[in-house]
């Protein structure tokens, strides 16, 4: 579904993507994991079409196609979504007002007719009400005046409701609560499906009790050091964040 | 200067054919007109050295096909189908005449051409007609005053409250250059009042309302001005307040090569309220200029303002609000707000509040912004499907949200909500 080759990302001239290799099967659920400042928002934003990168070496191939080519948009309508680190407000704009004519821009993509209103409110009452979000949030502007853990699952709810077939969160779970954080991986555990993956980025293992990820990855300094199955997570958790520092410092040693 | 002289001569000449057309007018008005024509005469059209017009240049009014007396071109405007019931308004036809009105619209709110209402409330109109806009210090207010070939009168009886707005539509032929209206709202009374100007082809429209508040009367006043995009609009609304009451007035300025709208306001009584709100939009070529001016002349008044203008291509917007606070406007509550949306890097804005306060225990607090499309907001709208035009087309939108939610009329908030998403952004594919 999705294969990253070397993938060199530099920002304003400095390289904070270092050649990424990774490659996500349809059905799997990989998780990132790594310190601040690591490159793990990078990479999604890239993967997302965010402009102000600059991609100096490497591929990114989604569904067969190249992925660095196509708008933002573009790569919704095909499937991709990404849940953000930080969720922009965006005031005057009601929640149901954006969702629908996303939704609709997505189903006219693929050939599906849009959606009326009063189909499309029944949708979001559907998918809402497992993420315990007040039906009132549709009617208010997206984002604004949302607590942190509100953002969260606001996004959580648009994925549910654009349903792609890669779906990539960014520290969705940082700043929520243990309540908060199951409700979020419920939410993300009810799309599983042979069909659909995930790329979790996370900066702790506790998600990963929650959604369970086939593949952990180690980024550091831009790099993916280690890769290994969910024990590597806990391995990590367990050891703390020096034993990352040993990965970078180890990279650093090698010189590559 | 040949030139002046051949300018001076025209207008005289212009005026004296104006004298003869209104042969029949009572001894005042026709005094108000010659005090107008002089003033006309001694003050010229503004200049760009005039602190005033710094930023608007009319030059091109002095000559050619925007001269004030070049002939109409004979293309008909689309009139827009707001559907507001009730009041009186004109349809769309071969030539639109200044506007259509006549009579009682409902009882005690009466709609009249000048000379109809000179003959039934000659009192009335000789107390406040051309004597609310000012034509000492103001060239285009007095050019109108000297020129205007008809006039609307709008009057509400005292206690009345108008069920349904008055509509009055000015198309762009030669009757309509010099729009006049004249509103009074009698004490207690409560009048909704939509002012459409539509126009197609080149010409200057020069457009004076009056507004009389009586004691505890509301007016909301709209003011929709969707000229051809070769024309110029100036114009100037002046509204006097008695003690209690609300005026608001929304400009909604949608075309026009050149437009310049002075709108202003005295609160002449204690506890009187007035909203001086607008929403502009220019595109490619066209220059859009607002100058406000609220006069706090007595104790516990509140004035709010809010303009925003929306401006691409190399588009210029001018807004400029001032706010005078007299000495006796003691507990004053002053709020003046401007915000401008720039689509393009070539469109520019000029904005400047303008507070001169005498009173020492009041409120003011004023603001302005010129700012570009957020472009975190735009790529996260992107990042769910949708695209680049119409991401630009929903944060626009969104942008002038708040302004145009202070229309009151639905159906005329309705056309204008959908008039300024079909002005940026091209369809979605
Ligand atoms: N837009 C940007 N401009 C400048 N530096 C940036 C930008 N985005 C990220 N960086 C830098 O890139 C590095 C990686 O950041 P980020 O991808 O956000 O890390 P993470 O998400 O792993 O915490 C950091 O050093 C950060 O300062
Ligand atoms: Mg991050």
């Amino acid at each position: 579904m999705l294969e990253i080759r070397n993938l060199h990302v530099s920002v304003d001239g400095q390289e904070i993507l270092r050649g990424i290799d990774l490659d996500v099967r349809a059905g799997s659920v990989h998780a990132i994991m790594g310190p601040n400042g690591s490159g793990k928002s990078t990479l999604a934003s890239v993967l997302a079409g965010r402009d102000g990168y600059e991609i100096t070496a490497g591929t990114v191939t989604y569904g067969g196609r190249d992925l660095l080519e196509m708008d933002p948009e573009i790569r919704a309508r095909e499937g991709l979504f990404l849940a953000f680190q930080y969720p922009v407000e965006v005031p005057g704009v009601t929640t149901m007002y954006f969702l629908r004519e996303a939704l609709n821009a997505i189903r006219k993509h693929r050939g599906q007719d849009e959606l009326s209103a009063g189909d499309f409110l029944r949708l979001a009452r559907e998918r809402s009400q497992p993420l315990g979000m007040d039906p009132d949030m549709l009617k208010r502007a997206v984002n604004e005046g949302f607590s942190g853990g509100e953002k969260k699952r606001s996004e959580i709810f648009q994925m549910s409701m654009l349903e792609p077939s890669l779906g990539l969160l960014d520290e969705t779970d940082s700043g929520l609560d243990i309540d908060a954080l199951k409700i979020v991986a419920d939410g993300v555990n009810a799309l599983r499906s042979p069909e659909r993956a995930f790329v979790v980025i996370t900066h702790y293992q506790r998600l990963l009790d929650y959604i369970v990820p086939d593949y952990v990855h180690v980024l550091v300094a831009g790099r993916i050091v280690r890769s290994g199955d969910k024990f590597l997570a806990l391995e990590l958790e367990k050891r703390g964040f020096g034993w990352i520092d040993e990965f970078a410092g180890q990279e650093a040693a090698v010189g590559v | 200067m040949p030139a002046a002289t051949e300018q001076v001569s025209r207008y005289l000449q212009r005026f004296n054919a104006t004298l003869t057309r209104e042969e029949g007018e009572p001894a005042w008005l026709r005094e108000r007109r010659e005090r107008a024509m002089e003033r006309f005469l001694t003050l010229g059209i503004p200049t760009t050295r005039d602190e005033e017009y710094k930023y608007t240049d009319l030059s091109a009014l002095v000559d050619g096909k925007r001269r004030f007396d070049a002939p109409a071109d004979s293309v008909a405007p689309a009139v827009p189908d707001y559907a507001l019931t009730g009041g009186p308004r004109t349809e769309a036809g071969a030539a639109p005449p200044a506007f259509e009105a006549s009579g009682t619209v409902e009882p005690g709110v009466r709609v009249f051409r000048l000379a109809e209402a000179l003959r039934q409330e000659p009192d009335l109109i000789a107390q406040h007609f051309g004597a609310i806009a000012p034509i000492e210090d103001h060239a285009l207010s007095a050019a109108n005053t000297a020129f205007f070939e008809d006039a609307a009168v709008v009057v509400a009886d005292p206690g009345v409250t108008a069920s349904q707005p008055v509509h009055l539509v000015f198309g762009s032929g030669s009757a309509a250059r010099n729009p006049r209206v004249l509103v009074v709202a009698g004490r207690n009374s409560a009048l909704q009042v939509v002012e459409t100007y539509v126009g197609a082809g080149t010409y200057w429209r020069n457009a004076v309302t009056e507004i009389r508040a009586e004691e505890n009367a509301r007016v909301d006043h709209y003011r929709a001005s969707i000229e051809s995009p070769d024309a110029y609009h100036t114009g100037l609304l002046q509204a006097t307040q008695e003690r209690d009451s609300h005026v608001g007035t929304f400009s909604l300025s949608f075309g026009g090569a050149v437009v310049r709208n002075d709108i202003r306001t005295r609160l002449n009584g204690s506890g009187c309220e007035c909203s001086l709100d607008g929403l502009y939009t220019a595109g490619q070529g066209q220059h859009v200029d607002h100058h406000t001016a609220i006069d706090h002349a007595m104790p516990h008044c509140n004035s709010h303002q809010l303009y925003k203008g929306v401006l691409d291509g190399n588009a210029k917007g001018v807004f400029n609000g001032k706010i005078f606070v007299r000495r006796d406007a003691q507990k004053t509550d002053a709020v003046q707000s401007n915000k401008n949306l720039l689509l393009s890097d070539e469109a520019e804005v000029n904005t400047k509040p303008q507070l001169e306060i005498d009173a020492n225990d009041v409120r003011c607090t004023h603001g302005a912004t010129i700012g570009q499309l957020d472009a975190t907001s735009a790529f996260y709208l992107r990042s769910r499907g949708i695209s680049a035009d119409q991401a630009r087309n929903i944060l626009t939108y969104a942008f002038a949200a708040d302004a145009l939610a202070r229309i009151r009329l639905e159906p005329l908030r309705e056309y204008f909500e959908a008039l300024l998403l079909a002005r940026f952004a091209p369809q979605e594919d």
